[in-house]
């Protein structure tokens, strides 16, 4: 049984800038102002060197952070605070340590005056969808780093929130915990269809999940390419239409990087 | 059998300082009034046991430091928990908490008669000073100590408002330390009613030893100390498997 669905959103960035103050008082610009719009259900996939302010985007819309200029939208409301409709995925898992796993899965229902016995069934399902169906009752320190991550999705989807934002959800684990996650949350995502914005490294990772990749360019992070992805679900990394996506995206990542170490050894980049 | 394990080293303990009483007393054939042999302390046990008379005493160190150390983490707690979340509270409080902190709760004895007389009220007041700063010191610490992302984590899942965050993620996150400061502050508790029931009261433990060394019974002094000793060191045990509860590994 799932929670009536809110349906998945769209996103509008329009003319979105960043800048932080150091400790020193010295401007940061971490964004420069950015226009994007992401349609409802769309899986966006954010790639760029460290310091491009893919995490900034990411905060932005979380609401976390507050722009200092410029406006984000989610289903045309703007957005000003944190908000149960917009889920996270955090890169080291962010389970709440003293409660058991399905008692994390369903914090959010609950939250949402979800009673008892309907959220623990919620949350038992969205706990069989990746395969912790054992583990409901141990505590988050008793399972591995995948196994984390894997509650902290199925948490994230249970409240069933209409964009899902994930921030390097996959960057602690190992390569095969890695591909076995990447391929879950393919699974989940086209049961339901959210709207994911999911910041990565990997560009392999990018090109694999995503049907569009943005590369953003160094400091001050700007949206450097807009790559649609329109391979078939699932897709063979060996595959030549693969590796062409992959090239594209880094021929222009190259260039940034390059940028990126020059900015570093004259020192001028604060992570 | 996890009981004995535990009870084990304290026997021992306990059997070597009896042992050393003992050689120090054969060795230097002191007076008894000066220092009494084991067996005389533990005849003076039972007969205190007997008439109930330690049970009167105890009871009333014991209800005094649980009074008062209830009464401390009623104001520490969440003035530790606004400090902690609130930066400029902390600013303004702080120095405030700083000023008075090096000040031993034993400096306060002297204010507390003039103020309370010998009354209990007198001895809840320097418990009070003794527990809150433990407690108030952990408190704030436990809260800054909140990771970030889980509050971050719990904005994202409906605590929208500080006040369901604070009960929902802070409050939980800070938890283990915050007992940690119940169980450092119950110490100082127990220290200080001891110090506190030596001067100013008609009862207590610290009364018992007082007393005894008034009247040139030192076998209640010795009888006074070990129970004190003793019911320490339950007390903390019994903190300790309450603050395992919690520990819920990292």
């Amino acid at each position: 049984m799932m929670v009536e669905t809110p349906q998945s959103k769209a996103i509008s960035i329009r003319q979105l800038a960043m800048t932080f103050e150091s400790t020193e008082g010295e401007k940061v610009k971490a964004l420069h102002p950015i226009d994007l719009e992401i349609s409802a259900g769309q899986f966006v996939a954010l790639v760029g060197p460290s310091g491009c302010g893919k995490s900034t985007i990411l905060n932005i819309l979380a609401g976390f952070l507050t722009p200092t200029q410029g406006r984000a939208r989610v289903g045309g409301e703007p957005i000003i605070k944190p908000s149960i409709d917009r889920g996270v995925v955090f890169q080291d898992y962010a389970l709440f340590p003293w409660l058991n796993i399905i008692d994390n899965v369903a914090f959010g229902l609950e939250r949402m005056g979800v009673r008892k016995k309907q959220r623990n069934e919620i949350a038992a399902e969205y706990l069989a969808t990746v395969g912790l169906q054992e583990f409901e009752r141990k505590k988050p320190s008793e399972l591995s780093g995948g196994m984390k991550q894997r509650a902290a999705i199925a948490r994230v989807f249970a409240t069933d929130p209409s964009i899902i934002l994930m921030d390097e959800p996959f960057g602690a684990l190992d390569a095969l915990t890695r591909r076995f996650l990447q391929h879950q949350l393919l699974e989940i995502w086209q049961k339901h269809k959210k709207t994911i914005i999911f910041v990565t490294h990997s560009v392999q990772e990018a090109v694999y999940l995503a049907d569009r990749v943005l590369v953003m360019t160094a400091r001050p992070g700007q949206i450097k390419l807009d790559n649609p992805i329109d391979l078939r679900y699932p897709r063979d990394f060996t595959s030549k239409g693969f590796r062409d996506h992959e090239k594209l995206i880094y021929d222009v990542l190259d260039e940034e990087l390059a940028k990126t170490f020059d900015l570093e050894s004259k020192g001028r980049l604060v992570d | 059998m996890a009981l004995i394990r535990v009870v084990l080293p304290y026997l021992y303990a306990a059997i070597a300082i009896i042992a050393v009483w003992q050689g120090v007393v054969t060795l230097t054939s002191a007076h008894v009034a000066i220092l009494p042999p084991p067996a005389l302390a533990a005849q003076t046990f039972i007969e205190l046991v007997a008439s109930g008379e330690i049970f009167i005493h105890i009871r009333a160190s014991l209800s005094r430091v649980i009074a008062a150390w209830g009464l401390s983490a009623l104001v520490a707690v969440p003035l530790g928990l606004a400090m902690g979340r609130w930066r400029r509270f902390e600013n303004i409080v702080d120095p405030v908490v700083e000023l008075f902190r090096p000040i031993s709760p034993l400096a306060w004895i002297p204010l507390a008669i003039l103020w309370f007389g010998i009354s209990e009220t007198g001895k809840i007041f320097i418990i009070f000073v003794a527990t809150f700063f433990p407690i108030l010191l952990n408190t704030v610490s436990g809260v800054k100590g909140v990771d970030k992302v889980l509050i971050r984590a719990g904005q994202v899942l409906g605590c929208e408002d500080e006040w369901s965050l604070f009960r929902k993620v802070i409050l939980p996150a800070a938890m283990p330390t915050i007992i940690v400061g119940f169980r450092i502050a119950f110490g100082t508790g127990w220290a200080a009613i001891i110090a506190a029931e030596l001067v100013a009261a008609q009862s207590g433990l610290g009364y018992l030893i007082a007393d005894g060394m008034e009247i040139l019974r030192s076998d209640l002094v010795m009888v006074g100390m070990a129970v004190i000793g003793v019911l320490g060191v339950l007390i903390d045990s019994v903190f300790r498997i309450i603050s395992n509860r919690y520990d819920w590994g990292t």
